[in-house]
């Protein structure tokens, strides 16, 4: 059997089998099944690699499409998989021609038309691009696709954080993190070069998500997420730092939790900053499962929502359980999830994106 | 291998009848049979490499009914049975060679009880080590035995494999904590052994016997184990020596001063400079050894018991000696041992992990025999282990594209594991026979033990269906 080509050889190859990313995995936990497993995924990618089995078998789609893309098995693997990369490969092949779920072909085909895009953060009201990137601030803010229409307050939320530090450049696209989670990553590279041309140099981020599949294209360090280009700007400009008040609700401090983005912190392993931002303004309640996938998982939730469901509701029911005011997120997926899960428990909770959650601490 | 004995009366052939197949959707429920190749392909194989072989299904029961069922269906139409926990065992113990049904019992994972008036758990079978030790350390007590694999391991899959871990010297292995089993023979009844006891010795000890069987003599639904209670405090302490053999003159000396340490690992200088390479310690690249000496206790016996321990390193001329300041200084100390795996599964795709073990006062010796032989057969190996114990753990790495890698690997562990027995030691101490080390047992055993071992297995399985081709078939 000559192999298939389907995988990068090394990246493949450097899974020793030794199923220490089981318990990490949320899907392995659903089931408590190899088939849903890191491990066993991998197992199956090397079997359609080596033509052990038929590229039509459905396990394969099945398993290629059930896997959340969190990337949590990657923090707990030994040989350093980058499990991620292989997940892309895996999907490129898979989701090629008519096994393309037609809901990621419809989001892949929409997120390229980068005119509407630009006219939804318009008619929204998200920050508006001032034109060309300035070569004299310290990062670009990425107003990315879907959030620039679902929530557009979030990047006029980091202007009045950051008044003088950033700009918002014009001609800004979609990164292309949805293609390459969906079956597309070629696509997907070219829009983050793209991305790239038209920000050069710093790139602020407020979603997890992109801020991973960018720094992937472009390198780290050209990517900065809020929590950490705050911290770390405010600590070389204190003079810039602005006066956060401590939240109240009712006379009280507000109890606030997070909610992990999982490609910021498995991809970009940013975890402590969020988590130290929030403390300075509100009571932070760290969540059993605040570093586990919410279900969102990019466009999980809308291919699969009856899994994304069932992910969701563990951590429904450790929010309700933690007597929050505030549930914080830091990525747009992970928000509109939480949002829609709490409204449909009629739970009083708050979703906040951290940029918000500052913003009203100013 | 051969297909021997009671193995040739085995179901062979393409898939299960169909009726076979029918019953066992009747007994778990459809979609826990599987049988399509993409299904069943990610059980063919566990966490050794080289070895994979495709079951026939897969099934999944939830109760030891089901379990039942299963196994009495089997007998009845001479199917092999292999069961499973999570599959992280290194000797291929899983490796379904016969074909037939691999049995995965993780989704029975609940556990059952903690009680601290009898300093005892019960769990099910797929229970993950890390799951019982949790549950145990909420109510303040220690399930002592740690496998490095805690987190994925099942505690089935270590009663099953006797695993061991980086207590043993102290603590012992999984062996001395097993009370009680819950068993299914592959005829189908249910069975107790053993029971909610420290003593009891009525009749045979049954339990023992289970525990390292390998899933070949009868089915684990359910553990009592026992616990201890919390030690206080833990340290730790490393020590650099010039060659192994300081270091091994150390462990003597510790022990024979009357100190039972909680751990004493130890890495070679190549396994030192492995993890230096992949995680910058700052650990000393030129030192022959490395040795992590700790204890565990009330605070004062722990303080006592590490500076003994680092005085007698220092007496046998020690290159350095460090003890840790605090509980966060001590795990940066265990990192260095905890990532040797890491540091060396990143040299090649390949890593073949053995555990070859001697007596104590022979652990240098065999160190250097075995850099000998890799050095002979041109194969890549560093060695760590458990040096309180004589188990040592030579890993190879190669790359399966690189010529003939894999045989000079397969040629350099055949000459260690000959060394090994040569010096009084076996061919595993913790990680089992399997597949994998099946052609060196009757060395190890010689043909009497080997004929009694098939009688008992004939006595448990006379239909020879669980686990075909490992032990005592
Ligand atoms: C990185 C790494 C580190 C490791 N470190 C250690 C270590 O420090 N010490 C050590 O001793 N081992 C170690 N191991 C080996 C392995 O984790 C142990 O052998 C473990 O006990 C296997 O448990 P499992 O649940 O994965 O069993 P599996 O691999 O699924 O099965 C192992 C054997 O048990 C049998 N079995 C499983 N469940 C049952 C059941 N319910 N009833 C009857 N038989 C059953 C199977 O048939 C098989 O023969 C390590 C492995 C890895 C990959
Ligand atoms: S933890 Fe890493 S090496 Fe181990 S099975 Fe999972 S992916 Fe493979
Ligand atoms: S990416 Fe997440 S869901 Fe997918 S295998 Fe890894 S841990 Fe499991």
């Amino acid at each position: 059997m000559t192999d298939r080509d389907i995988f990068d050889k090394d990246l493949l190859a450097a899974c020793i089998s030794c199923g220490f990313c089981l318990p990490a995995c949320p899907t392995y936990a659903m089931t408590q099944d190899e088939r849903s497993s890191p491990r066993g995924r991998i197992t199956l990618m090397r079997a359609l690699e080596t033509g052990r089995l038929d590229e039509d078998d459905p396990t394969l789609q099945e398993q290629s499409s059930f896997c959340l893309g969190c990337r949590a098995c990657e923090t707990v693997c030994p040989a350093g998989v980058q499990y991620g990369a292989l997940l892309e490969q895996w999907r490129d092949h898979q989701w090629r021609g008519r096994h393309v779920p037609p809901a990621a072909l419809a989001l892949r085909t929409g997120m390229r038309a980068k005119p509407l895009i630009e006219a939804a953060g318009r008619i929204r009201g998200a920050a508006k691009p001032t034109g060309p990137a300035r070569p004299d601030v310290e990062a670009h803010l990425m107003l990315g696709c879907a959030e620039r229409a679902m929530f557009p307050q979030l990047s006029k939320a980091v202007l009045r954080l950051l008044p003088d530090a950033v700009d918002v450049p014009s001609g800004q696209g979609c990164c292309g993190a949805l293609h390459a989670h969906n079956g597309d990553s070629r696509t997907a590279h070219r829009m983050a070069e793209e991305l790239g041309e038209v920000m050069p140099g710093v790139i602020l981020t407020t979603a997890g998500g992109c801020g991973a599949h960018v720094a992937q294209v472009l390198g780290r360090e050209r990517v900065r997420e809020l929590s950490e280009f705050l911290l770390q700007y405010w600590g070389e400009h204190p003079d810039r730092l602005p006066d956060l008040r401590r939240l109240t609700v009712d006379g009280r401090p507000v109890r606030a939790a997070l909610q992990d983005s999982c490609h910021l912190r498995n991809g970009l392993h940013v975890t402590a900053e969020p988590r130290e931002l929030i403390a300075r303004v509100a009571d932070y309640v760290e969540l059993p499962s605040a570093g586990t996938c919410c279900g969102a998982a990019g466009t999980y939730s809308i291919l699969r929502p009856e899994d994304s469901q069932r992910v969701l509701d563990i951590h429904l029911d450790e929010i309700e359980a933690a007597d929050l005011d505030y549930l914080i997120v830091v990525n747009m997926p992970c928000q509109r999830q939480m949002i829609n899960g709490l409204k449909r428990r009629g739970s009083k909770v708050r979703v906040l994106h951290l940029a918000e959650l500052l913003a009203s601490a100013l | 291998m051969s297909t021997q004995g009671t193995t040739s009366r085995l179901h062979s052939g393409p898939g299960l009848p169909a009726d076979v197949l029918a019953e066992l959707r009747g007994f778990v429920g459809d979609q826990h049979v599987l049988v399509h190749d993409g299904d069943v392909e990610p059980f063919s194989r566990d966490a050794t490499p080289l070895f994979r072989a495709r079951p026939d299904a897969v099934v999944l029961p939830a109760t030891t009914a089901e379990v039942s069922a299963i196994l009495a269906l089997a007998t009845r139409r001479g199917i092999p049975v292999t069961p499973r926990g999570a599959g992280s065992n290194l000797a291929a113990a899983t490796i379904p060679e016969h074909g037939g049904i691999v049995l995965v019992l993780t989704r029975m994972n609940r556990v059952l009880e903690v009680s601290q008036g009898e300093l005892l758990a019960v769990v099910q079978a797929g229970t993950t080590t890390a799951t019982l030790a949790d549950a145990a350390a909420a109510k303040g007590l220690l399930y002592a035995p740690d496998p490095g694999s805690r987190t994925v391991s099942t505690v089935a899959g270590n009663v099953a494999m006797c695993a061991g871990g980086l207590r043993g010297l102290k603590y012992g292995v999984t062996r001395n904590y097993v009370l009680g089993l819950e068993v299914v023979l592959p005829t189908g009844e249910v069975m107790r052994t053993g029971g909610r006891l420290w003593k009891d010795v009525a009749g045979y000890d049954l339990t023992r016997l289970l525990t390292g069987s390998e899933g070949t003599l009868a089915v684990i639904t359910e553990i009592t184990v026992g616990l201890l209670p919390m030690p206080a405090t833990s340290s730790t302490g490393v020590a650099y020596f010039d060659n192994l053999s300081d270091a091994g003159r150390a462990v003597a000396q510790i022990i024979a001063q009357g100190t039972l340490p909680a751990t004493l690992e130890f890495l070679d200088n190549r396994c030192v400079n492995a993890v230096e390479d992949y995680a910058q310690l700052g650990l000393d690249r030129q030192a022959g050894a490395l040795l992590l000496f700790g204890d565990d206790g009330g605070p004062d016996v722990v303080a006592a018991s590490l500076q003994r321990m680092a005085d007698v390193c220092t007496d046998i001329g020690a290159r350095g000696v460090t003890l840790a300041q605090d509980i966060a200084g001590s795990e940066a100390l265990l990192y260095a041992r905890r990532c040797s795996l890491p540091a060396l599964a990143r040299l090649a795709p390949i890593t073949m992990l053995e555990d070859v073990t001697v007596p104590r006062p022979k652990l240098a010796e065999m160190v250097d025999t075995i850099d000998a032989i890799t050095a002979k057969h041109d194969v890549t190996c560093a060695t760590f282990g458990h040096a309180g114990d004589g188990n040592l753990h030579p890993t190879v790495v190669f790359d399966p594209g690189d010529g003939d890698a894999r045989h000079r690997a397969e040629a350099a562990f055949d000459e260690i594991f000959h060394a090994a027995m040569a010096l009084g030691g076996t061919i595993t101490g913790e990680h089992g026979v399997g597949a994998a080390k099946r052609p060196w047992l009757a060395a190890r055993l010689g043909p009497d033990q080997l004929a009694l071992l098939k009688r008992i297995k004939t006595a448990f399985d006379p239909a020879g269906i669980l686990n075909p081709g490992k032990l005592g078939s």
